[in-house]
């Protein structure tokens, strides 16, 4: 049972309610008329089904009556309690509308059918909402509530149907031309997107929207930029921005703004995340590119700006490297690529990413793999030294025309009293260094380690060069040594003076001997110490030959007492006059092929075995039947079936015509100076006498050990991995035997 | 045409850098001098003798072999020796000893000295490690009983067979990891 005090709180509760309700009316009139009042507010305010033909109109007056009674009983909060319920009976009403728009629009994919929609929910919205003069609290939560509901029952395939309206609605803008004539807004879209503003859709699908811009701004980069790096399209990006998306934009975004200086402000946030995105766009684009872009550097340097400009709004720096490296990779490091063609690249990628970003990083962090794989070339240095030297042949020089000739810059120690020292930049490498050499050549030098190695390959082509020169004419060989000196120094470049010298000089001493003693032969003289080695297969010519050789040696010794000639016979030319019964032929030969044809002279028919020991013996057979086949194609010499050569002292018939067919195969190959592998080769053996000495001595020993002792030697830079092999092949001769990692001679 | 001879003889210079320059310099030229002997040593092939430093980081230690020529009571055996060059070398002669047990009237059974007159007071900065190994070899065959460093050789040397038995019994062949 409840307690005295407890029915007496209930009574005095009734008692505030019913004195509430009832007023200060007599009996029960006051409450009569609140249930009156009631049930009209409650009509007022029902939410009625919009196609009902003839909805009821209501007095203002009687409204204001009404619902100043509930005032006056605080019941309003009541009375809208039982609106928001009645809207949710009422429901299934917008529920029947929503699934009808959309399955019209899932069967036709028409926006259309999502507008119309739109168009729909509003007029419920409209029809629904209690007046303004509610309040502002009781608009929103009928706002709250009808969108909650709204957007519980619209299907999933709404949102793809939203984005397509949206995109609908920016179709238009993205036609400069159109966008230009047609000036403003369409009133359609503005009453659309203000009841995209009612139905608090602007909101819920706010990612949508911009998502519709993201896409409209990647498919025009990618249209208008892809594969055009001619000019920067930066600027035209952007003014295709201010031309296009602005005007658009300004109907989700600046509804509301009542002037352009308002409507700019509006625009502010979302016009930078936009811009944003076109630059990353177009940077992933250009980083997508770029491999193509620097192979057509310099009329890709539109596309470079592009990149340098993104690159400061965007940090993409990280996918750009990654993104070349492996390019470079996939594209450039590998066996099918020339070794001139990795070069020009790579000086084309330092040429783009210096541009790019100037300090270096980028570079650096690129750089590396290619210079790696470049030392691991053979004829890398060969490449560079020929076009230091600016090899005709290969075309455009790597080095910039313009590019002054600088000498080789060296990696310096930073300078901490510089007052404009300046830190390295945040993502550079652990290795980077800021003043690090810039010019392409000086570059491309450090490579390796020393110069040396250039020096010497500089050496052998230089040689080559100057051998190979008919005319005695050095004036080009001289410039570009001259232009080495200022690049390498002079002290280095010293041998290359004196082969210089010794190519001049030869020409002095040669005129001086020919006027004591006149003679056929002109020679060239050079110091065995400053050449690099030339292939020195023996050749013992006739006695004809041998004849005005050693008279113009013995004219040179009267010339130089101290100093004796070493003749290098395989190299030279000699100009022939051979008189045959019937013609006679002049043309120019090897001494090899003079000495072949010389021993014609004696004897008419000549195996090839016999002719290489006539001639020394130290000929390998090829050469020899490379020399015999010149004669036998200059219709001199026939091969008889049994292998052997006799001389042709009549002209066979068909013989000239064979003499033009094989004019061109003639051509002498460069002479024979001895490439730096081959001296590589040639030191391994020098090596192998330290080995051998080593183990004749100390024993058996252990590779590392060998490796430690094997520094005693001069110039010895092999890694252990290249002794490894050395000894493994070694081993294979049956020269030493391993065990148990000791390697010791096999005797 | 060689307008350079590469000359195995000591620099003219080199007097003048002992006299003026500093240790280290000295130490350097002495290296330096070394390492040519030792490439000309690795570059000629003269049968039957060789040697090598000992260690990468000294110079001055090296280990020899010699190996008797052929025709004399030595022949087919092979001798260990180690070489010590002074800091001064090659202004002085560098210590050579057996280090094989060799039976010889010149050499020191034991300790393995030798009696060698361009070892001694005949020292010439001319001569280089390859023409001592040579000297040495040549004096396996031909001792100089004049000045014995053991007595008991110089007087069996014209009995071959005894002399022989002599050798056999004290020399011991160089093991296959090259130790004693």
């Amino acid at each position: 049972m409840i307690s005295e005090s407890g029915r007496n709180q209930i009574l005095a509760k009734w008692q505030e309610s019913f004195t509430r309700l009832n007023g200060n009316q007599p009996g029960i009139a006051g409450l009569m008329n609140f249930a009156k009042a009631w049930k009209f507010a409650r009509e007022y305010l029902y939410p009625i089904d919009i196609n009902d033909p003839s909805p009821k109109v209501y007095a203002a007056q009687e409204i204001r009556a009404a619902f100043e009674v509930l005032g006056n009983a605080r019941r309003l909060a009541a009375i809208f309690e039982t609106f928001l319920e009645d809207m949710r009976t009422q429901q299934h009403l917008i529920t029947r509308d929503v699934n009808h728009h959309m399955s019209r629009y899932e069967e036709t994919s028409d926006p259309r059918a999502v507008a119309d929609l739109v168009f729909r929910l509003i007029q419920w919205h409209t029809a629904w909402a209690p007046g303004q003069e509610f309040g502002h609290q009781v608009l929103s939560a009928f706002n709250h509530t009808f969108q909650t509901h709204t957007f519980s029952v619209l299907p999933s395939s709404f949102s793809s149907g939203f984005k397509s309206l949206i995109e609908m609605t920016l179709e238009p803008y993205l036609d400069t031309e159109e966008s230009r004539s047609r000036g403003k807004e369409h009133p359609a879209d503005l009453r659309l997107w203000a009841g995209f503003e009612c139905l608090g859709m602007l909101e819920r699908y706010e990612s949508l929207i911009s998502s519709v811009c993201y896409e409209a701004i990647e498919k025009h980069v990618w249209d208008k930029c892809a594969k055009s790096w001619v000019e920067p399209e930066l600027a035209n990006l952007r003014e295709w921005m201010t031309d296009c998306i602005v005007p658009w934009m300004l109907l989700p975004y600046a509804r509301g703004a009542r002037n352009s200086e308002e409507a700019k402000v509006m625009l502010q946030g979302v016009g930078a995340r936009f811009d944003f995105h076109m630059c990353k766009t177009l940077c992933d684009l250009r980083i997508g590119e770029i491999f193509d872009i620097i192979i057509d550097y310099p009329d890709s340097k539109g596309a470079l700006q592009d990149l340098k400009e993104c690159l400061q709004r965007v940090d993409q720096r990280s996918q750009l490297v990654l993104a070349l490296r492996k390019a470079n990779t996939r594209r450039l490091l590998h066996p099918g690529a020339d070794t001139k063609d990795i070069l020009a690249q790579y000086v084309s990628i330092m040429r783009c990413l210096r541009f790019v970003d100037p300090p270096g990083v980028l570079l650096h962090k690129v750089a590396d793999p290619i210079r790696k794989y470049l030392r691991g070339r053979p004829d890398t240095i060969r490449c560079i030294v020929a076009n230091l030297v600016g090899d005709k042949e290969s075309g455009d020089s790597l080095a910039d025309v313009d590019e002054p000739v600088q000498p080789l810059s060296q990696v310096q120690m930073e300078d901490y009293s510089d007052p404009n020292w300046e830190p390295e930049p945040v993502d550079a490498g652990p290795d980077f260094r800021t003043n690090k050499p810039s010019d392409t050549i000086s570059t491309l030098v450090s490579i390796y380690d020393s110069k040396d190695l250039f020096i010497k390959e500089l050496q052998v082509l230089l040689a080559q060069r100057l051998l190979a020169v008919q005319d005695g004419n050095f004036d080009s060989e001289r410039k570009n040594i001259e232009i080495l000196k200022v690049r390498f120094g002079e002290a280095p470049l010293q041998v290359c003076e004196v082969m210089l010298k010794d190519m001049t000089d030869s020409k002095r001493i040669d005129q001086h001997i020919q006027a004591q003693d006149e003679c056929v032969l002109h020679s060239t003289i050079i110091s065995r110490h400053f050449w690099p080695p030339l292939q020195g297969n023996k050749l013992v010519m006739p006695a004809q030959f041998q004849e005005v050789q050693d008279r113009y040696a013995n004219g040179f010794t009267e010339f130089k007492p101290d100093k004796k000639l070493h003749w290098l016979p395989q190299l030279g030319t000699i100009t022939l006059e051979l008189e045959l019964q019937d013609r006679s032929i002049e043309v120019e030969v090897t001494p090899l092929e003079a000495a072949v044809i010389g021993h014609f002279e004696e004897k008419e028919e000549w195996t090839t075995d016999a002719l290489i020991s006539s001639v020394g013996g130290a000929v390998e057979k090829s050469m020899m039947t490379k020399a015999l086949s010149k004669w036998a194609n200059l219709g001199v010499i026939k091969e008889k079936e049994g292998g052997e050569f006799v001389l042709l002292e009549v002209q066979e018939e068909g013989g000239a015509s064979l003499l033009t067919a094989s004019r061109q195969a003639v051509v002498e190959e460069t002479p024979s100076v001895i490439t730096v592998e081959q001296q590589q080769a040639g030191q391994m053996k020098v090596y192998w006498r330290f080995i051998e000495g080593m183990l004749t001595n100390l024993g058996s020993l252990p590779l590392d050990r060998i490796q430690t002792m094997l520094r005693i030697a001069p110039g010895y830079d092999k890694t252990v991995e290249q002794l490894a092999t050395f000894m493994e092949a070694a081993r294979r001769e049956g020269l030493v035997t391993v065990q148990g990692g000791l390697w010791k001679l096999n005797r | 045409m060689e307008q350079l001879t590469s000359s195995l003889a000591p620099p003219r210079t080199s007097t003048k850098q002992t006299a003026y320059g500093t240790s280290q310099d000295v130490a350097g030229s002495v290296t330096k001098r070394l390492s040519s002997e030792l490439m000309t040593l690795m570059m000629s092939s003269s049968p039957g003798i060789s040697a090598f430093p000992k260690s990468d980081a000294n110079l001055f230690e090296w280990a020899g072999t010699i190996e008797g020529a052929s025709a004399t009571i030595y022949a087919g055996l092979r001798f260990k020796i180690s070489i010590s060059f002074p800091p001064n070398y090659p202004y002085a002669a560098p210590t050579i000893k057996f280090d094989t047990p060799c039976y010889h009237p010149n050499v020191d059974l034991t300790g393995g000295a030798i009696c060698l007159d361009i070892l001694q007071d005949k020292w010439s900065a001319v001569y280089s490690v390859q023409t001592i190994l040579l000297s040495l070899q040549s004096l396996l065959g031909e001792p100089n009983n004049a000045s014995p460093l053991n007595p008991d050789a110089a007087r069996i040397w014209d009995k071959p067979e005894e002399f022989k038995t002599q050798l056999m019994r004290f020399y011991r062949p160089i093991n296959e990891d090259g130790s004693l």
